[in-house]
């Protein structure tokens, strides 16, 4: 199998690029390799944490998941069963199912949804465009997705633009709910919320992955929140993926360097590392994906760079069982 | 050198009035960073604005006194204010304040605006390279435009903006949102390294918790507009005595959690506040009486302070 795959994945992302070209009359002018040859699958119930810093294209590799993005070279795959869908050629009857199956939860709650729009009208759109028609059958619908999120009946003829931010997300989880999908991009989901309801949010989202048994693919910069959220984790520079395992490994031994260096930023309660100055082991700032450097495309900013990192793409491989990395370390 | 004292803001709405903040009381001392946290919509923002004398209609400040230096700002008209005060004394990084910048001038035509406007006696451009030095940024910067910067950049280049004319004192409002987790640990190094070498008091305003252990000496949390909890950093996050702190903290996700914690539950309405203790409806310790008193702060160690029926 090649390297990041899974057995029976509901989304099999393979050798997926997506590349963008910046043209001036009509000639290309520059090329942004937003995501660059990245293979990861998501199993059936469960969640994989996509970590990376803005730029990374981490949501260019989320948005191609669903099919919200067209890719410019390789394979993405929806299974259900027995039966596979190409999720690049699906087209009419074919591709409004996969919409059902395929949702994606945004990281604004506040732009998401019409500010001027009821609640239950916001969650009546989505489901009649599905087929579910009548009051009643939407009503019995919202209310078991409503116990699930943790949300009160009666804001359902609340105006969107009364609730709080924590409201305002489970609102759009429930959204995403209602339509049953098999699989969920969640893209910084929590990245706006407090952290009092951070925590109540990802709760929910654990529950959706363990007991829908819906494959999540959950975008975020924070390490911790990856980690505690996730079974897998993947970590994405410049379009790469650079490190895949599963997330007790990747927090407590990571391989790649730039994982690590994600690791020492990670927040950590601690009043004693007031006295010093946190040294983080990169350098400078994540580069602009049309202008990424060769070879190993970290290794500008890496503490080990050796002279092959600079001209030699390092493969993603197996290191230990389930743990892949990219890095002439290993 | 800071020291706000029982200060009360409102907001009239059509749904009754707001009470942002109520009767809330916060010092800062010099060279003091100090952090002041709670979830949106607590007050923390609407603190840093009366501080800066930023409270327009429907908000009034209902009471209180803002001292600075001694001095009852709110006492001053807003033109003394605004010509000794405002960014000489005081400066600010506002939340999103990376987004501040005009996208049509340079770096350093903004900062050379803020020098001017400021009546700043030296060579502004030459300043300006110095600022921007000082908070570890090129020089050449002053001639690129804000879109040509990265987030964690405009963010640096925000603080050597608010240092322009030698502020004493900087309130810093979410200093570190938006942010990428490198670039976050860069700007806090930057703003210890300030504190260190300029000597300046920060008041850090944030509702990231992790955040605030890693930089300020005493942390005030904030809740529904009251403060519920006060001490020094080692008090605070490694003895938490407040349910609220208590939940807060165990909330932050960290790469030591096992397990994902929350707190149950939204904070009130500002208009339409119950009774005795504003956290009790979320409260897993509630007893009768928090639900008929508001509890008052109570010292509990030597600078930890909590409002809450259980000490």
């Amino acid at each position: 199998m090649p390297a990041g795959s899974i057995e029976r994945p509901v989304i099999a992302l393979d050798n997926v690029s997506v590349l963008f070209t910046k043209k001036k009359l009509l000639r290309p002018v520059s090329v942004v390799r937003a995501v660059d040859g990245a293979t990861l699958h998501v199993g059936r119930g469960e969640v994989v944490g996509l970590v990376g810093e803005s730029g990374s294209g981490k949501t260019t590799l989320g948005r191609a998941a669903i099919g919200l993005q067209r890719v410019t070279s390789g394979k993405v795959v929806f299974s259900q069963g027995e039966t596979s869908t190409d999720v690049e050629s699906a087209k009419g009857r074919d591709w409004r199912q996969l919409r059902q199956h395929l949702q994606i939860i945004f990281q604004d709650p506040f732009s998401s949804m019409d500010p001027n729009m009821r609640v239950f009208d916001v969650l009546k759109i989505p489901l009649q465009a599905h087929g579910v028609k009548g009051k009643e059958r939407i009503e019995s619908a919202v209310e078991d997705v409503f116990r699930r999120v943790g949300l009160p009946n009666d804001i359902l003829s609340s105006f969107v633009f009364q609730l709080s931010g924590g409201q305002r997300q489970r609102v759009s989880i429930a959204r995403v709910l209602l339509l049953n999908p098999d699989f969920i991009v969640a893209d910084e989901a929590v990245s706006m919320l407090d952290v009092s309801l951070k925590g109540d949010i990802l709760k929910i989202m654990r529950s959706i992955a363990d007991e829908l048994g819906v494959g999540i693919l959950f975008i975020t910069h924070e390490m911790a929140v990856a980690k505690v959220i996730s079974d897998r984790i993947a970590v994405m520079y410049l379009g790469n993926l650079v490190e895949l395992g599963p997330s007790e490994a990747i927090a407590s031994k990571p391989l790649h360097p730039y994982t690590q260096a994600l690791l020492q930023a990670s927040p950590a309660i601690d009043p004693s590392l007031r006295e010093v100055t946190r040294s983080v082991n990169v350098k400078g700032e994540i580069p602009h994906a049309s202008a990424y450097p060769s070879g190993c495309r970290f290794h500008p900013r890496c503490p080990f760079a050796m002279p092959k990192c600079s001209d030699q793409v390092p493969e993603l491989r197996e290191v230990e069982d389930g743990h892949y990395v990219s890095c002439w370390l290993y | 050198m800071l020291s706000v004292r029982d200060l009360s803001v409102y907001f009239s709405s059509s749904r009754g009035e707001v009470k942002a903040l109520d009767g809330v009381s916060l010092d800062v001392s010099e060279g003091e960073i100090v952090g002041l946290a709670g979830e949106s919509g607590c007050g923390k923002t609407t603190l840093s604005l009366a501080v800066s004398r930023l409270i327009y209609p429907p908000g009034r400040i209902a009471s209180g006194s803002i001292l600075f230096e001694g001095n009852d700002v709110l006492k001053l008209t807003a033109t003394q204010f605004r010509e000794t005060y405002r960014w000489k004394k005081i400066a600010m990084i506002f939340q999103g304040s990376m987004n501040g910048f005009t996208p049509v001038f340079t770096i350093g035509d903004q900062i050379e605006e803020v020098l001017e406007i400021h009546r700043y006696g030296g060579d502004p451009a030459a300043r300006t390279r110095e600022l921007l030095r000082m908070v570890e940024l090129d020089p050449s910067i002053a001639e690129r435009f804000p879109h040509e910067l990265s987030g964690g950049q405009k963010q640096r280049a925000f603080i050597a903006m608010a240092l322009a004319v030698d502020p004493p004192f900087l309130i810093a409002d979410e200093p570190t949102t938006a942010l990428d987790v490198v670039t976050q640990v860069s700007i806090i190094n930057l703003l210890k390294k300030l504190r260190k070498e300029k000597h300046i008091s920060i008041l850090i305003i944030t509702h990231d918790l992790a955040l605030l252990s890693e930089i300020v000496d005493r942390a005030y949390i904030l809740y529904a507009g009251r403060m519920a909890e006060v001490g020094t950093a080692e008090e605070i996050f490694r003895d938490p005595k407040h349910p609220y702190t208590k939940g807060l903290i165990a909330s932050i996700p960290t790469l030591k959690s096992t397990k994902i914690e929350g707190i149950a539950g939204f904070m009130p309405d500002l208009a339409n506040l119950p009774p005795g203790c504003k956290f009790a409806p979320r409260c897993p310790y509630a007893m009768e009486v928090c639900t008929k008193e508001e509890p008052q702060l109570k010292g509990v160690r030597e600078a930890q302070s909590v409002a809450c029926w259980l000490y």
